[in-house]
């Protein structure tokens, strides 16, 4: 009897209290997803907005979308991209993260110096990494040239171009990766590393069977936050590649990008933007249920 | 009470004085807002980057001061800009008081209704030696609506040239300008890599930098622009233009020379770092400032190639307009007027500017100074490109409202064939099945 009223006034106090966060979050992220969702089953076109805003053929954007073959390509060059450079920045963000996991000065130094690309603004990013792949002005085409092994444009080559954009990324986001898991080490207790060392453990075996699964759940989470923010690149192809050679680099967003502002197609890009939306969602269930699923174990 | 009246008649004295201090400080005010009847205005002003507009900058403090009128003047890069004011167009937002009218989406604009038309402006609030038939009358002409009204003020009249940074190379190959799309292959084959100098180079912008040579070998973009917009990419003769520029790219560019543009490309000419390019005029003349290039000695200039079916160069205009939604337009129009008028034109002639729209600015002595480079009149090159332009009318496919979805189609062909992804035919068909899904979302009868 006396338990219930309690339970309901928490609920209520909870209701309250997160009420106003709740309003501004419907209106800052949930109204323009659905005006998002809504532009998505008009062929708007903002040439002329008038007579395109209609419902007549609901599902027109998202039929020619399953037809479109750039759409469906930059489908591909997402996931590869995604893929690519977010395997590249658990590996060197980890690597980096286990040499650099030590109490001493010079190393807290260090790591701010890795921290360095994370904190700049992506287009200056960008632009540090078109000098570098421009053979004319880039210090490392030059180098390669000098001790004779000259390298053709990267960035041109069809069979490189996205590796290039990969590892710029990578660049870019491993630190990112490498302060998860510093967290995750320098909270690790010494006890059962000590009690390893004792029974005899190498530092592979140590590496393998405490110190791995204690950092996996950080390394699961970056790995969700990467994967999802990695749909979002667009700087770094627009400045280096402009989706090119042809398509090749021409990931969904960019394609979306195309389609709203330079061909104001801004039903066609909506349907791409909540497909876009869509993908992200299943990616991040799919990977919290498998993270969760070897949390339990 | 005299003490009284004396002071009473001070302090009558004092607002007196006070009075026509006040009044003296007003003044000038009440002149100026006679004179300056825009005076606190601030106009938002947008082009994008290039040699006009840098020219510009400098003087904008004598239309501020002359008018009253404070000027937001911002100029990205070409794309970023054409983007950017086509998104603030569309919404027909007022953050934009003047923008540049860009050629390949002057169709598209004014078509759209995003601009504001400048006849009255031009009839009621402009003086008649301000001088509108001074403006090439092709200039005006993708300009002009379908209502026959005018919709911007055009300030560049840029044409295509073929330029030679290190033409020394070609005459001790023993060969002379080429003035042929054969005769170019020879030359290049001649001289690429000479003297550490990569063939050719031009900007990665195809839909702009590929035309001349798809219409010199008898191709076109669409049927019949503006009548019938059946995109024409894969046609026999556009597949042979495809294959021979993008030999002239893939053979004798320089490394990476997909990713380059205007600018890469005019630094790589002055340099001598690549010998051959076909842009734009404003481009190309800028190897003639000795401040900046290696090459003035040794360069060299002439029309675009001729192909099997002639030649014809690329022209192309920009203007100034206002955007509907501009609150302050008539603040705007006495930007334009300004910016327009033929003392500034004159002005930019005599700073380096190559490419005016305005006839007395061309016919102008120092205009035939500044644009004769190593002995190369570029003036005359560019009013023969300009005739022909204007006798071909092969340039109306430019401003059609959809140019700018094909454009880009051009601009991933080039570089698919460049790269070796695909050959010039699938590459070419593969434009056309796309330009062809472009224009019916656009609700393009075919």
């Amino acid at each position: 009897m006396t338990i219930l009223p309690w339970e309901a006034s928490r609920k209520r106090a909870f209701i309250i209290g997160l009420a106003p966060a709740l309003l501004v979050l419907g209106a800052i992220t949930l109204l323009p997803t659905l005006a998002l969702i809504v532009v998505s089953f008009t062929p708007l076109s903002l040439t002329d907005p008038i007579n395109t805003f209609h419902f007549n053929n609901p599902l027109g954007n998202y039929r020619q979308l399953w037809a479109d073959t750039r759409f469906l390509n930059s489908v591909s060059v997402q996931l590869k991209l995604s893929l690519s450079s977010v395997a590249l920045q658990l590996v060197v963000g980890l690597g980096v993260a286990l040499l650099l996991n030590a109490r001493q000065a010079i190393l807290s130094a260090v790591r701010a110096v890795f921290l360095i690309p994370m904190v700049l603004p992506p287009i200056v990013v960008a632009l540090i990494w078109k000098i570098m792949y421009t053979p004319e002005v880039s210090p490392l085409h030059r180098m390669l040239e000098n001790v004779g092994l000259p390298v053709e444009s990267l960035i041109t080559n069809p069979d490189m171009a996205l590796w290039a954009i990969s590892f710029a990324e990578t660049w870019q986001w491993f630190p990112f990766t490498m302060l998860m898991v510093l967290a995750a080490l320098q909270m690790m207790p010494d006890d059962p590393l000590e009690a390893a060392r004792i029974d005899g453990a190498n530092r592979w075996q140590i590496f393998k069977y405490i110190v791995f699964p204690y950092i996996r759940p950080a390394l699961v989470i970056a790995g969700l936050f990467r994967l999802i923010d990695s749909f979002k690149a667009f700087p770094l192809i627009y400045v280096l590649t402009n989706g090119g050679p042809g398509t090749v680099t021409e990931v969904t967003n960019f394609y979306g990008f195309i389609q709203a502002f330079n061909f104001s197609y801004w039903g066609y890009a909506s349907a791409i933007a909540v497909l876009m939306l869509a993908g992200a969602f299943l990616l991040s269930w799919l990977i919290s249920r498998w993270g969760g699923h070897h949390d339990d174990e | 009470m005299y003490q009284a009246a004396d002071k009473q008649r001070h302090r009558r004295r004092l607002i007196q004085t006070m009075a026509i201090a006040g009044a003296t400080s007003w003044f000038p005010a009440l002149v100026r807002a006679k004179d300056q009847p825009y005076q606190g205005t601030t106009l938002n002003v947008s082009l994008f980057n290039g040699v006009f507009q840098k020219l510009l900058r400098p003087l904008i403090p004598e239309f501020e001061a002359a008018t009253g009128i404070r000027v937001v003047y911002d100029t990205p890069s070409f794309p970023i800009y054409n983007q950017r004011t086509d998104l603030e167009l569309s919404t027909h937002g007022a953050g934009l008081d003047v923008a540049n009218v860009t050629f390949i989406y002057s169709g598209r604009w004014i078509g759209s209704g995003w601009f504001t038309p400048l006849d009255s402006y031009l009839a009621e609030r402009t003086p008649s030696d301000w001088d509108l038939e001074d403006i090439l009358p092709g200039a005006r002409a993708p300009e002009t609506g379908k209502d026959g009204k005018l919709y911007g003020i055009p300030w560049n009249v840029d044409v295509v040239l073929a330029a030679a940074s290190r033409f020394d190379l070609v005459q001790a190959a023993g060969l002379g300008f080429p003035g042929t799309t054969d005769e170019l292959l020879a030359v290049l084959k001649a001289v690429n890599k000479k003297d550490r100098s990569a063939g050719f180079a031009t900007d990665n912008h195809y839909g702009w930098t590929f035309p001349p040579y798809l219409y010199a070998y008898g191709g076109s973009v669409f049927a019949d622009a503006p009548d019938n917009l059946l995109p024409m990419l894969d046609s026999p003769e556009a597949v042979a233009a495809a294959d021979y520029f993008a030999h002239l790219l893939r053979d004798y560019g320089p490394s990476g020379v997909i990713s380059y543009t205007t600018d890469q490309t005019v630094q790589s000419l002055k340099s001598g770092r690549t010998n051959f390019s076909t842009i734009g005029q404003s481009y190309v003349s800028q190897i003639g400032d000795a401040a900046s290039s290696k090459t003035v000695d040794t360069s060299a200039f002439g029309l675009v190639p001729q192909g099997p079916k002639g030649r014809f160069p690329g022209v192309a205009v920009h203007a100034l307009g206002i955007p509907v939604g501009s609150k302050n337009k008539d603040a705007a129009w006495e930007f334009i007027k300004w910016a327009t008028s033929k003392e500034i034109a004159l002005r930019a002639v005599q700073a380096g500017y190559g490419s005016p729209a305005r006839r007395s600015a061309l016919t102008s002595p120092e205009y035939r100074t500044r644009q004769t480079i190593n002995g190369y009149d570029l003036g005359a090159l560019a009013i023969d490109s300009v005739d022909v332009a204007a006798k071909g009318g092969y340039m109306k496919y430019r401003t059609v409202p959809v140019f700018p979805q094909v454009d880009q189609q051009l601009n991933k062909a080039i570089e698919l064939i460049v790269s070796g992804q695909q050959n010039a035919e699938q590459a070419m068909r593969l434009a056309q099945a796309q330009s062809i899904a472009e224009l019916k979302r656009a609700g393009i009868k075919l």
